[in-house]
């Protein structure tokens, strides 16, 4: 589904992506992991492309990413990204921040969308905010809009980056949930957090990343427990004890 | 004294309300062109090209750091040794047409400019294309940002729309000096032209205020 070559990115100067290879197979449930600055975040944008990359190939859903004639609006439409902030749109309703991208991407009629919209709502546990703006909404609340935003556009693939750093921490495990059932229902899905918990329930695998370079992979408990490298252990040993 | 003010007042009204006709007519034209012409511009400013921003960066310069009466002696008097021969009153909508949209050009940038990038983000990665993020997320934003000083920007063209009347065009400026060589009222005759002007720009400051005051309260509740 995902297939990284040799993708490397420089931001100026700095190299914050280093000879990345990575495959993500359909329907698997990758977390990412590495300290602040590590590349992580770069790393799935590039995946939709909200950042180019200027080294090495990168294939998602059969598309060549580092071909820059690409249909980018198609590609993205089939990839849901959850951001950090939330990003929902404040002069919409919660509804209409799930509706728009169906009404105006995939051209479907106001009734249908808004139908669906109402589903999307329900699914992450929201159907009674339909009406309410972001500004009404709780961060968690506004992080499951968002989450529903994505859903909407039946998307193939669901990316996440730091869904609940910027969340109060009663409000982590309600976006944590909805993550959870959508892993379970078999949504590929890469997903940047430092949740263990998360990571230890649904991830089939976990990557940690340091300096802009795949650093490690693993099964999530193997990684947790026993990591094999030294930069993987003193990472952990600092989530561990925060 | 006082019924000799009066009669004399009804007598040159006609003439002011003509004259008031015509600014409202040259200002009401160039406000639809400039508006339009300002959004187009603004928007190309904040847009990816470096080549295309510059440029209308240095048009708004040039329009903001030259005299408007010299940019209407300008399309008036030398544009027409370049081929260019205008009558004075299209002349007088172009030359502040030119100059209104980029003050707007400016205002719209800053409007453009003030929505967070990750709005642009976020309305990209859900599929919507560059004219759709602008116009469905990024746009109705902006708007807050954009209308107060906007409708500020009609009441200055409004003002300066008075600078025509040099080039000949009768609007409500050329009305008052036409009528003061002939009676001995100045006084009269220039608050008379300054009440008309007030008339039409003291809605439009109400407007921009209350829009301002609703605009920034309704951030709030959002």
């Amino acid at each position: 589904m995902i297939e990284f070559k040799n993708v490397n990115k420089w931001f100026g100067k700095l190299h914050v992506l280093r000879d990345i290879n990575l495959e993500v197979p359909a329907g698997e449930v990758l977390v990412i992991c590495g300290p602040s600055g590590s590349g992580k975040s770069t790393l799935i944008r590039c995946i939709n492309r909200l950042e180019k990359f200027q080294k090495g190939e990168l294939y998602v859903d059969g598309q060549p990413l580092h071909d820059h004639s690409i249909n980018l609006t198609k590609l993205r439409a089939d990839i849901g990204f959850v951001f950090q902030q939330f990003h929902l749109y404040p002069h919409m309703t919660a509804l209409q921040n799930v509706t728009l991208a169906p009404i105006n991407v995939r051209k479907m009629n106001r009734d249908e969308a808004e139908e669906l919209g109402r589903r999307m709502l329900a699914r992450v546990g929201l159907s009674d905010k339909a009406d309410a703006y972001p500004a009404q909404l709780s961060g968690g609340q506004q992080q499951r809009v968002a989450i529903a935003r994505g859903l909407a556009m039946s998307p193939k693939i669901m990316l996440f980056d730091e869904p609940t750093s910027a969340l109060d921490p009663e409000m982590i495990g309600e976006v944590l949930d909805v993550m959870i059932q959508l892993a379970e229902e078999g949504m590929t899905m890469c997903v940047v957090t430092h949740e263990m918990g998360f990571a230890r329930q649904v991830a089939h695998r976990v990557i940690f990343m340091d300096e802009g370079q795949l650093v490690e992979t693993g099964k999530p408990d193997a990684f947790f427990d026993n990591p094999e490298t030294e930069r993987a252990a003193q990472f952990i040993s600092k989530i561990l004890t925060h | 004294m006082i019924a000799e003010y009066a009669s004399r007042l009804i007598q040159i009204i006609p003439f002011f309300l003509k004259g008031l006709l015509m600014t409202v007519v040259v200002s009401g034209i160039s406000l639809v062109l400039s508006t339009a012409l300002g959004f187009i511009l603004g928007i190309l400013r904040t847009g990816r090209s470096r080549l295309v921003s510059r440029s209308i960066g240095l048009y708004v310069d040039v329009m903001r750091g030259t005299p408007f009466v010299v940019q209407i002696f300008i399309v008036f008097f030398i544009l027409p040794e370049w081929g260019l021969q205008l009558d004075a009153l299209p002349a007088a909508i172009l030359a502040l047409t030119a100059m209104t949209s980029a003050f707007i050009c400016e205002v719209v940038a800053g409007g453009i400019r003030a929505v967070p990038k990750g709005q642009w983000e976020a309305a990209a990665a859900s599929g919507l294309n560059k004219f759709q993020q602008l116009k469905l997320v990024i746009l109705p934003q902006a708007m807050r940002t954009i209308l107060p000083p906007l409708v500020g920007q009609y009441v200055l063209m409004i003002k300066d729309s008075s600078v025509v009347s040099v080039i000949g065009v009768t609007e409500l400026t050329r009305v008052g000096w036409q009528t003061v060589v002939r009676i001995p009222e100045g006084l009269m005759v220039f608050t008379l032209v300054g009440v008309l002007y007030f008339v039409i720009c003291y809605p439009l400051i109400r407007l921009s205020n209350s829009l301002e005051q609703r605009l920034s309260q309704e951030s709030v509740r959002l």
